[in-house]
């Protein structure tokens, strides 16, 4: 995902001079396409997040389209004062650039962790939030977020994750059928997508059929998506999430499910609320929380029988 | 010295008194954030900040009030100009009104940046000016800072990176009133020199008394005081009211009828919005 966003940002500085970014020091060789092009649109500000995002609330009111990139922790939690009061106030276009959010850096430590980066953004009225899953989504919806008039949050992975088809197209505040199935539907964001079509390949053979829906975008949420997949006859969803309980998908889910009145049964599988110790394996730490492929095909085989 | 500068003095005690009138009447107080660095900002407004420049492609010099809670200067200095009817001074503090106890961009959109929350202006400035320089824009920005505002952490990472960036079109005066909210800014900085730290970052700085205005027009003149580098003025102020001067208390006590009597009587000044002939 990290090479779909810089080749992307790439692009879009091409076509737009109003694009710049803004680093926190962080991004080794990341960049280096990009400096070669455009040198002075790539700002390392220095260990300093407050000022990452200051200076990028400057450029923006002098007209550019920035972006700030910093480790998802240090994007978010560290300058969120400056997040939300020189960038959220007065609704400039920044787009905010967490890499490795969740657990992405779940061996470096608390210090790295970030299941708080959307309950954080989301807390910021006006932030547009994005969690794409695959370098396909990290593609499509950059040049959208660079479009918005207002502030927005985008969580990126490390390198080299999988992509994946779906005949649905990527666009901003949509939610995605990856796989159309029934009876069960198995919500996404982020990077738990591509988790939840190993977890359909492992309940094939049982005949277990479930409709994985992606929602790249959480804020807004597409809500008119939950009620077309409560019409179409779901009635259980499974939400994997990456991140803290609070502020996610399955919360929003479950207001949704709550103000709509619907009996809908709804299943949460993600890390829970507490510092993750011990510097786990990242494979290891969801199979644990029960968000790896074989929790998520066990969630499904639970609620497809009970349904 | 031809240069009369009796006008640009009697102006900010007419902005002083102004300061006074608007906390008596919004029964908002900051007094000593607000009246101490009226010279300052009459000589920024009068002397300083150019306005846009068609031929060349420069937009218009830019002020930044970063201590927010030291608005009613600002307003009163904004009205001076034209800039918003001196009327509106009246609604100072007002529900609703377009002129709240911490600037809000939204509520009064000559302002150049909501503020009210410490250590966001000079950061901001300093993407405005790296901005403006990728534009080809040879534009200025000047920032008031309070000399509590220089405790927050940001301000410092803001410095460096002007400096690093070579800000030269960068101004920043603080307004070393010495009075914080609840203590003195020397005790809690540890009687150490500002400017000397804003040097220590790569800037130019020089040290003044914010109520001499030959030494203030002379500074502004001046800038930048070296090529390339973002200038600090630190600028020694007091409110300009005996009875109220070195008083920590005055950051937040709202004056009394008395108060204001006094304080129109030793200005020897009437607020700008009850002058209108």
């Amino acid at each position: 995902m990290r090479r779909a966003f810089v080749d992307t940002l790439t692009e879009l500085a091409a076509a737009d001079d109003r694009v710049a970014i803004l680093t926190g020091d962080l991004g080794f060789q990341v960049f280096d396409r990009f400096i070669e092009r455009f040198p002075d649109r790539y700002v390392n500000v220095g260990i300093a997040e407050a000022q990452v995002v200051c200076a990028a609330a400057g450029m923006a009111r002098v007209g550019f389209r920035p972006f700030a990139y910093s480790i998802a922790s240090f994007m978010t939690a560290r300058p969120f004062e400056q997040i939300r009061f020189a960038v959220g106030y007065p609704r400039l276009p920044v787009v905010f650039v967490g890499a490795g959010g969740g657990y992405c850096y779940a061996q470096s430590g608390v210090s790295h962790h970030a299941p708080d980066d959307f309950a954080l953004m989301g807390l910021v009225p006006g932030m547009t939030l994005v969690a794409p899953g695959d370098p396909h989504e990290v593609h499509d919806l950059l040049p959208q977020l660079v479009r918005l008039d207002g502030p927005s949050y985008i969580r990126i992975g490390k390198f080299g994750e999988p992509a994946y088809e779906a005949n649905s197209p990527i666009v901003l505040g949509k939610g995605r059928i990856l796989r159309s199935g029934r009876k069960v539907a198995v919500l996404t964001a982020g990077e738990t997508a591509p988790i939840a079509l190993d977890a359909l390949e492992r309940l094939a053979p049982d005949g277990i059929s479930p409709t994985v829906c992606q929602f790249h975008t959480l804020r807004p949420l597409d809500t008119g998506m939950l009620a077309e997949l409560a019409a179409a006859g779901h009635t259980a969803f499974v939400c994997a999430e990456e991140c803290c309980p609070q502020g996610g998908l399955h919360q929003q889910v479950a207001l949704w499910i709550q103000s709509a009145g619907l009996p809908i049964r709804h299943v949460r599988l993600g890390p829970p609320d507490e510092f993750v110790l011990g510097n786990p394996d990242r494979n290891a730490f969801r199979a644990a929380c029960g968000f790896d492929a074989a929790g998520i095909a066990d969630a499904c085989r639970r609620a497809w029988h009970a349904t | 010295m031809t240069d009369d500068l009796q006008p640009l003095e009697k102006e900010a005690r007419a902005i002083r008194a102004t300061c006074m009138q608007m906390a008596f009447d919004g029964r908002e107080g900051h007094l000593s954030a607000s009246m101490t660095y009226a010279d300052v900002l009459v000589a920024l407004h009068r002397r300083w900040l150019r306005p846009a420049d068609a031929a060349s492609g420069r937009s218009a010099d830019r002020f930044i009030l970063s201590k927010g809670h030291g608005c009613t200067a600002l307003y009163a200095m904004l009205a001076a100009c034209g800039r918003i009817p001196k009327e509106s001074l009246a609604l100072y503090n007002h529900p609703g009104g377009p002129l709240p106890n911490h600037p809000c961009e939204h509520a009064l959109p000559e302002i150049e940046m909501s503020a009210g929350s410490l250590g966001h202006g000079l950061g901001v400035a300093t993407g405005m000016l790296y901005g403006l320089r990728l534009r080809g824009d040879s534009a200025r920005v000047a920032v008031l800072l309070g000399d509590g505002e220089c405790n927050e952490g940001s301000v410092w990472e803001a410095a460096m990176f002007a400096a690093a960036r070579k800000l030269g079109n960068l101004l920043a005066i603080v307004d070393y009133n010495g009075i914080q909210a609840v203590g003195r800014s020397d005790d809690l900085m540890g009687h150490t020199d500002l400017a000397a730290k804003f040097r220590a970052f790569g800037w130019a700085a020089e040290t003044l008394d914010g109520h001499d205005m030959a030494a203030i027009v002379d500074a502004l003149s001046r800038v930048p005081f070296a090529p390339g580098r973002p200038t600090a003025i630190v600028a020694k102020t007091r409110m300009g009211v005996s009875f109220m001067e070195g008083d920590v208390v005055w950051h937040y006590r709202k004056p009394s009828a008395d108060d204001l009597a006094r304080a129109l009587a030793e200005l020897d000044a009437a607020p700008i919005h009850k002058d209108v002939p």
